[in-house]
């Protein structure tokens, strides 16, 4: 056999392997889960109170709490995996993670490619800006420049909605966004309501303020596209802690305020 | 294997696409040419210069070439406004660029000019030719002509390192894939367009290199020696 042939029936080889491991890989999540006794979930740790890190870097939030108990009520074994806003359909869709959990809106276009459970939190997107400038609707936002952190909810409303003198300027996660608006690159941005008083905190002299909400966005956690099976699983598992109490209770601990009867009542 | 690729968005995305690819040839042409010159001018500053000056660039060489690009991309753009210069990301990325490439050109530049023996320098003395035309013509351009490879490959590695600038939102090629990516979700598909598009800028870019010299070195030509 001449080298050439060789090299090509090697490659063949390593082909068809590469082929029949990601076939059994691909049966079914939830037989992978129940197997391994271990869930992947995907967190973004830049989006404080829902993914942070607390004094002793471990992994905390309402997510990642919500996350710990969907893992210890299955019985299953939890494991983070570390994702940004923009990456986190993409791990779903690679399968790097078996669910994400991680303050994702619910939106049609991500409807298309992923499965959305029922709803478990809220999360108030909005537009904030120093005391100094006046701001009160979309438009007023015609022929400024306008931070946001590419990929998540408010930038498609802006990418959508905002005038088209707005000059729209994407940074890759909220604390680069945060730390572009504290060194004065951007004065105007749009943010999750709950990071605004963060942003306060580290640098009072900027006098942030929320302006205008930009959208009410229904959290749920993101599910592969048609992995019916393990879909109906968290679907049951929501419903119930929501009947329990026990997701309201994760609310209260973080935001101080009982979830809104959209949610309670789905 | 379920995965199944869809391309269509590119119907209506391709716009975008080019205007990304127009900011990287930007931001990469602007870099080359003035980091070029910054790097020559170390370098001559680095072989022939006195003792501090010489301390002063080896100092800035050996910062940039020991700190990773995104940390001094992150440093121009959020550092300076900091302190008060507030300069858009596209202004800053190239500031950065033109820092970074500088001092890995010094470096292969000054490889070049200490390769001219220094009896060159001597005969051109003998000669009567001044100090700079002696630098310009005995030591600059034929120091050019012994590094080209490594400059050019050089070259191409900026244009291709330029696309952490997206960090900073400058709207380059990759910042483009990323937006069209978090629309999309197509990630696959336009990070293989990208990468393809990646290729052929650099592509582009080796031949027009090829092309610079095969009119600045005649010599070379006329020797038939290949570059």
């Amino acid at each position: 056999m001449c080298l050439r042939s060789k090299i090509v029936v090697t490659l063949m080889l390593c082909m068809s392997s590469c082929i029949s491991i990601s076939t059994q890989a691909h049966s079914d999540v939830l037989d992978d889960i129940r197997q391994t006794r271990k869930i992947r979930i995907a967190i973004d740790l830049g989006v404080p109170p829902y993914g942070m890190t607390d004094e002793k870097l471990q992994p905390t939030g309402l997510d990642v709490e919500t996350a710990r108990m969907l893992a210890k009520d299955w019985g299953v074994e939890f494991e983070h995996v570390a994702v940004t806003g923009a990456s986190r359909i993409p791990a779903l869709q690679t399968g790097k993670a078996d669910l994400v959990i991680s303050s994702l809106s619910f939106t049609p276009e991500r409807a298309k490619v992923i499965d959305f459970s029922l709803a478990y939190a809220v999360l108030r997107t909005v537009i904030a800006a120093p005391k100094s400038i006046n701001l009160t609707s979309l438009q007023d936002l015609d022929g400024k420049t306008v931070g946001t952190v590419r990929g998540t909810t408010h930038d498609a409303a802006l990418t959508k909605r905002g005038p088209s003198g707005m000059k729209l300027v994407r940074y890759e996660d909220d604390a680069t966004e945060a730390q572009a608006f504290l060194a004065g690159q951007v004065d105007i941005f749009s943010t999750a309501e709950m990071i605004v008083p963060q942003i306060d905190k580290k640098n009072p002299l900027r006098q942030v303020e929320m302006k205008f909400v930009l959208d009410n966005n229904k959290l749920a956690i993101g599910v592969k596209k048609d992995e019916k099976r393990l879909l109906e699983e968290v679907n049951k598992w929501i419903a119930e802690n929501l009947k329990s109490g026990r997701l309201n209770d994760l609310n209260k601990k973080y935001f101080g305020s009982n979830l809104p009867d959209e949610i309670l009542k789905q | 294997m379920s995965y199944k690729f869809d391309f269509t968005f590119l119907l209506e995305k391709w716009p975008i696409v080019l205007n990304g690819v127009w900011l990287t040839v930007q931001l990469t042409i602007m870099s080359i040419a003035l980091g070029f010159i910054l790097g020559c001018i170390c370098a001559l500053v680095r072989v022939y210069g006195g003792r501090t000056v010489r301390m002063i660039v080896g100092t800035y060489v050996e910062l940039i070439r020991n700190t990773p690009l995104l940390i001094q991309i992150f440093i121009v753009y959020f550092g300076l406004s900091s302190i008060g210069f507030k300069l858009s990301a596209e202004v800053s990325a190239t500031i950065a660029l033109v820092i970074n490439m500088g001092a890995y050109t010094t470096e292969i530049m000054r490889a070049g000019i200490q390769s001219i023996h220094r009896t060159q320098l001597e005969t051109a003395d003998c000669l009567g030719l001044t100090r700079l035309q002696a630098i310009l013509h005995i030591v600059l351009l034929p120091a050019i002509e012994r590094v080209y490879p490594a400059l050019s490959s050089q070259f191409v590695l900026l244009m291709l390192a330029s696309s952490i600038t997206s960090q900073i939102s400058a709207e380059e090629l990759t910042a483009v894939a990323n937006n069209i990516q978090s629309e999309t979700y197509r990630s696959f598909e336009i990070y293989i367009i990208v990468a393809i598009v990646y290729l052929i800028l650099s592509l582009v870019y080796r031949i027009i290199f090829k092309a610079l010299a095969h009119m600045l070195f005649p010599r070379r030509r006329k020797l038939g020696t290949p570059l």
